[in-house]
């Protein structure tokens, strides 16, 4: 991610300043727009990823380290979901319908994968958070070195074509977008505002919502938690599913490319204040944004390159701790 | 947390410890005598099994210096291959004819400087993570060393960047007798192997590790049972316990924190000159994590444990190695370890004993 983004952009030298930047403030304008637009599908992204890793950590009481691996997951089993029914059928944002079948592919499969993993796992472990913070590295370990096994090292892409920017939005605003990005913002919009409606008009979302608040007081009220906890691993899981089979059609596949994220989601999360949904959400857009306007600081002249996005939002999540460790949202499902 | 959970330092009563230990030893002894007959039989080159000592030497510094952090004082330490990195580009920076600052200065003075470096890295990451809650402190210190390697790969005008820095020199060079004795000593036949320069030159750096980890393990294991140690173990267990006692809990975890980090830095040492050549990839988080297994196997809180687990991640990694198993497996065994050692065994394999009185007190073995 790291390298096509050090690839892309190499042509600024740090200390010269871009061409829109000598001629006036308002020739910037474009590039400006376009590093926002780019950063707005990146935080779709980050968003699916970091509702997952909220949820755990709200619910399970844990930071799961193997949340990344669970995206790299989601994108594979989308690979082999789209070589099987192929790229042929009808199309929506210029993806075909096996497109859309590896989605939902992505979905189960990393939902699947994380509930048999919190039954195989976690769940006869006789241990305290940092026990599970621990054997969450472990588990990461072991997905990533499965995926490596069966699919190797290196990298690879969707069987999808590589699209031009849509040209009459070119034209008019100088923004570059591609049909593929605005189907992953549209489809990640969509995703969040159905978690937005079972967590707040469904059963299920207020029996989730009083567990990760009290987990003791909702098994007095008669809540079945375990059954919470079965479909909080179901509803994170399967978004971070979608997001890696986002992030795979965004750049490439690798089976690394979960495990690179997760640093920047958990600072999304930390930003957005660890345990809330929403708080994950804002934080999301915010480090996915960020994270794409640093070429920003190279194009006036500061010397902090590209290459640095991540550190930044890393410096980002050290501060908030800092200063606010409960982060924008604070404690809580609400 | 509850009542009914169990952290990683408390087992429960263990009967079985006893036996365990003699099993671990037996093993031990066994692979040792195992790779020792493989040498004077023909079957493993000299030269190979002193790099096997070394690197097992190499990966129990990372665990002794993890073990400090972790085992004593209770940080989740996640920043150790930032360390790790440090203590092999600090001195390569300084003495490497490749180096894009300057070749001039012998090995041994740039060991100093890293030293210092690494005291200045574990403040500066240190100092804004330490007071946070032991979760968050995973986070932040993992992100940091990711900082870390991130300005080490960038930064090509001082680091050399991905390419790495080349021409790194021996260890002793410079120094009188020690400098030049690998070239010395010349070829000496024995039975199957001709022992040339490489052999004396490995074996000189094997010395040098050993000496690392000797001098850490004693430094360490006085350490532990000083007050020092008993403070540590106090806000290990109970931070507002120790508040209450009016010690300055912050204060005693930053010295964890910075002694820890000075000792992974050594194992860094060790692995630039042992190589010819040194690249970013020493940042690799897979070392924070390989200490991790270490000290989890071990014991948390033992440094016998420590130690031991140095041996096992050497085992995994080059046993995999020389039996032509690929990357991916050797990470999966590594990730099967984690779950199977928290799951069974959360304690370790060789606990601490008798943490909380001086040994001598039993009239017993004087053995942690």
């Amino acid at each position: 991610m790291l390298a096509s983004l050090v690839a892309g952009r190499s042509g600024v030298v740090a200390g010269a300043l871009a061409p829109g930047v000598t001629q006036g403030g308002l020739d910037y304008l474009p590039q400006l727009l376009n590093y926002l637009a780019n950063g707005v599908v990146f935080s779709a992204i980050i968003v699916l990823g970091g509702i997952g890793l909220s949820l755990v950590y709200s619910i399970a009481d844990f930071a799961n380290f193997a949340h990344g691996d669970t995206m790299t997951v989601g994108a594979y089993a989308g690979l082999v979901t789209m070589g099987a029914v192929g790229s042929a059928g009808p199309e929506l944002f210029a993806l075909p319908a096996g497109f859309y079948a590896a989605l939902l592919a992505g979905i189960a499969v990393a939902a699947v994968v994380a509930v048999a993993t919190h039954y195989l796992v976690y769940e006869p472990l006789d241990t305290d958070s940092i026990g599970l913070l621990i054997t969450s590295i472990g588990v990461a370990f072991v997905y990533r070195a499965l995926i490596q096994i069966q699919f190797g090292t290196g990298f690879t892409e969707y069987d999808v074509a590589t699209l031009r920017p849509i040209p009459w939005i070119e034209e008019f605003t100088g923004i570059t977008v591609t049909e593929h990005e605005i189907g992953i913002v549209l489809v990640a919009t969509v995703l969040v505002a159905a978690l937005h409606v079972v967590l707040q008009y469904t059963t299920l979302g207020r029996t989730m919502r009083a567990t990760a608040d009290n987990e003791a007081l909702a098994k007095v009220s008669g809540i079945r938690t375990e059954r919470v906890i079965t479909s909080m691993w179901v509803i994170g899981a399967g978004l971070a599913g979608a997001g890696g089979v986002f992030l795979g059609l965004y750049n490439q596949l690798s089976p690394r490319m979960g495990f690179n994220l997760l640093l920047v989601i958990f600072a999304a999360v930390i930003l957005g204040g660890i345990g809330s949904v929403y708080g994950a959400m804002l934080g999301g857009v915010v480090i996915g944004v960020v994270n794409r306007l640093t070429p920003v600081l190279s194009d006036f002249g500061v010397p902090i390159e590209p290459a640095y996005a991540n550190a930044i939002a890393f410096v980002i999540m050290v501060l908030v701790l800092l200063v606010r460790p409960t982060g924008i949202a604070g404690e809580g499902v609400s | 947390m509850a009542d009914d959970t169990r952290s990683a330092f408390e087992g429960g009563e263990d009967t079985s410890q006893e036996r365990i230990e003699t099993a671990t030893n037996v093993v031990l002894l066994v692979a040792a005598l195992g790779l020792l007959a493989g040498a004077v039989f023909g079957l493993i080159s000299p030269s190979y099994l002193v790099f096997l000592v070394s690197l097992a030497g190499m990966y129990a510094l990372l665990s002794l210096g993890l073990n400090v952090q972790w085992g004593y004082a209770g940080l989740i330490n996640f920043s150790v291959a930032a360390f790790f990195g440090l203590g092999a580009y600090v001195p390569v920076l300084l003495s490497a004819s490749g180096s894009p600052i300057t070749g001039a200065l012998p090995p041994i003075a740039g060991l100093f400087v890293a030293v210092l470096v690494a005291v200045v890295l574990a403040l500066a990451i240190g100092i804004p993570t330490l007071s946070l809650r032991e979760d968050y402190l995973a986070i932040a210190s993992l992100g940091l060393a990711e900082v870390v390697r991130l300005v080490v790969r960038n930064q090509a005008n001082w680091t050399g960047g991905t390419s790495g820095v080349g021409g790194v020199p021996l260890f002793f060079e410079g120094v009188p007798v020690l400098g030049t004795l690998a070239r010395d000593i010349g070829t000496v036949d024995v039975g199957f192997y001709t022992l040339g320069f490489q052999f004396w030159n490995s074996l000189l750096n094997a010395a040098l590790v050993g000496a690392f980890v000797l001098g850490s393990y004693l430094v360490l294991r006085r350490m532990h049972r000083s007050p020092w140690g008993r403070v540590l173990r106090t806000i290990r267990s109970d931070e507002d316990l120790a508040e209450a006692l009016g010690k300055n809990t912050y204060a005693f975890r930053m010295q964890a924190f910075v002694l820890g980090s000075v000792v992974a830095m050594l194992a860094g040492v060790y692995y630039a000159y042992s190589n010819y050549y040194l690249t970013p990839d020493i940042f690799d988080p897979i070392y924070t994590f390989y200490a991790w297994i270490a000290v989890i196997l071990g014991g948390s809180g033992s440094n016998r444990g420590a130690l031991f687990g140095g041996i096992v991640i050497v085992t995994i990694v080059e046993g995999t190695r020389s039996l032509g198993i690929g990357a991916s497996w050797r990470l999966f065994a590594v990730g099967l370890l984690i779950i199977l050692v928290m799951r069974f065994r959360p304690q370790g394999v060789l606990p601490p004993r008798d943490e909380l009185i001086w040994p001598a007190a039993r009239g017993g073995e004087a053995d942690e």
